[in-house]
């Protein structure tokens, strides 16, 4: 998309007053003036308890949002909760309902279904007003504010757009065919892959070789395939104990817990596991009896690594959607401004999530991609979307903080946060206290405040 | 590219002062804290009424020194838990506001 002259063709031709004004942040000023009270059902609750302000400026304004996952979803709701029912909120998914990516290693454990993972959209559709469309966006027009939706004949007006559809997985070469992907899953988007992996993993015989690869941060996820080796090289030592499990890391170390991992590898899995970091995957080929895994290692050279199992987490970037409409201009992730989330390259458009990047060259780490963060990010965003509709600047006293349980056994997990400072230079967030903190050791309140987390952090996204 | 939407916003502001009713007087900042208190809601529930603990309704105080005796405590120690190190990620001014927010909502 050709942003420079398309912009200089909106200025050489007419652009009406009220698509102009709709841009200058201050919603719509012509329609009828409503108080904070019309919207008392989703109003803030500390208003009743505040000085009612004389006069109070109505919140109105349309956003579209792109995907409803743990960011968009979270947007979605803080934007009627905290903008009350001036603003309209239409939000487009794909898929029926939610699958959720977190605990979707239990899965592979048999301690979970797919379906306990399942969320209905209908519960936050009821108790925010929130108009959430099946539907799929296909292009997106920054310049006229509007989306074009798969099989629709008009396309969608916004005043805000926030886009949030998670990543895209690279394929990795030697599993182009569909006979290749169907036999090497990454199970890293919880759904049908997380079943295949499951299977296979239950077909596999005792003495058999599990292969799992790491793909270079950022990734999805930080600590999820450390993770993911943890619970499945506990429940073969179980169930298979003469098996191996093989983890290849494109990574120098865990990208997360690293103390957590590294004590568990060594460890109570010392005798089951073998953790190789610096591997690049060369090709991976799935066509013989046991699929090998063509690698280079830091610093031993070629090496070929051969699985029962092998489930390849791929590199990853910004979904489809953002890709195809300029977003990541660099081909990878969509640059934002690190305070509001609004896209750098299309004004009027943010991009939260796993699609998003925070990173500069100043603090090139950004924040990291993860269901709890990406949740507030949708909230970062929806107030800065609802002062930009006030005619108010964005805060810029904003905090993302990251909390994490993680299995480390059937009956043991682990837990890290971080706390992620917005930076004044507004280059982007700046950890605080680095690295971040984890458990001391896992254990079995851990596995239960495990689910507890679980469980609020999906209520405040779903409900 | 900005030049022009300013200039259309500056065109869209004086065909609005003419076209319609004086604007409203005054404009609502969110509330002071909303935003940075959210950070709570993932493990302790929208406004601060579940999961690990209830954190909404209590005073001010009451939410500042529990958070403030957080920060005090060191890696190793046995009440070292997941709070304590999130704790000292945020500032005594954030810790202030965060508070109040908490303190109002029911």
């Amino acid at each position: 998309m050709n942003y420079t002259r398309r912009t200089w063709l909106t200025a050489a031709g007419a652009v009406g007053f009220s698509a102009a004004l709709t841009r200058c942040g201050g919603g719509d000023p012509l329609a009828p003036a409503t108080t904070d009270a019309a919207s008392a059902p989703l109003a803030d609750a500390a208003r009743s308890t505040r000085t009612a302000p004389t006069v109070v400026k109505s919140t109105t304004g349309r956003v579209v949002i792109v995907g409803g996952g743990m960011a968009g979803m979270a947007a979605a709701k803080y934007l009627r909760v905290w903008g009350g029912s001036g603003v309209q909120v239409t939000l487009l998914e794909r898929n029926a309902s939610y699958t959720s990516n977190i605990l979707s290693n239990l899965v592979l454990t048999g301690q979970r279904t797919l379906s306990s993972l399942v969320y209905s959209y209908a519960t936050a559709k009821q108790a925010y007003g929130i108009d959430i469309q099946q539907g799929a966006v296909t292009a997106i027009d920054p310049i006229n504010r509007t989306v074009a939706v798969a099989g629709r004949t008009t396309p969608l007006q916004y005043d805000r757009l926030i886009v949030a559809p998670g990543v895209m997985f690279d394929t990795l070469i030697g599993l182009e065919s569909p006979e290749a992907k169907d036999r090497v899953v990454h199970a890293w988007q919880a759904g049908p892959e997380t079943t295949k992996l499951r299977n296979q993993l239950v077909a596999m015989p005792d003495g058999g070789t599990f292969v799992m690869t790491i793909p270079k941060a950022p990734y999805r996820c930080p600590p999820g395939p450390y993770e993911r080796a943890c619970v499945v090289a506990d429940w073969l030592m179980r169930n298979k104990p003469k098996s191996k499990v093989i983890v290849l890391d494109a990574n120098p170390m865990p990208t997360a817990e690293r103390h957590t991992f590294e004590t568990a590898f060594y460890g109570i899995f010392a005798n089951i596991l073998t953790y190789v970091p610096n591997v690049s995957i060369s090709s991976i080929d799935a066509t013989g009896a046991r699929v090998v895994v063509h690698t280079t290692v830091v610093p031993d050279g070629p090496v070929d690594f051969i699985g029962d199992v092998v489930n390849a987490i791929p590199p990853q970037r910004a979904g489809k959607v953002v890709l195809e409409n300029g977003l990541a201009p660099g081909g990878l992730w969509a640059p934002v401004k690190p305070a509001t989330f609004e896209s750098t390259v299309a004004a009027g458009v943010h991009v939260i999530g796993d699609s998003c990047s925070t990173a500069s060259a100043v603090l090139p780490a950004g924040v990291p991609k993860a269901g709890h963060i990406g949740n507030q990010e949708g909230k970062t965003a929806a107030d800065a979307i609802i002062r930009a509709f006030r005619g108010l600047a964005p805060d810029t006293d904003v905090v993302i903080n990251s909390a994490c349980y993680s299995p480390i056994t059937a009956s043991t997990a682990s837990w890290l946060t971080a706390v992620y400072q917005y930076d004044a230079s507004g280059n982007g967030y700046r950890m605080v206290n680095a690295p971040a903190s984890e458990a001391t050791n896992p254990t079995a309140d851990g596995y239960q405040d495990m689910n507890t987390w679980f469980n609020t952090l999906m209520g405040e996204t779903f409900a | 590219m900005t030049t022009t939407r300013r200039f259309m916003c500056g065109l869209a502001a004086v065909a609005a002062a003419l076209l319609a009713p004086p604007a409203p007087a005054q404009t609502t900042a969110p509330p002071e804290g909303r935003l940075l208190a959210s950070n709570c809601f993932q493990c302790h529930g929208t406004d601060g009424r579940r999961g690990f603990e209830q954190i909404n309704g209590k005073s001010q105080t009451e939410i500042y020194s529990k958070l403030k005796e957080m920060q005090s405590k060191q890696p190793g120690s046995g009440d070292w838990d997941i709070m304590v190190p999130h704790a000292k990620g945020y500032s005594d001014a954030q810790l202030l506001k965060i508070s109040q927010y908490l303190s109002t909502i029911r």
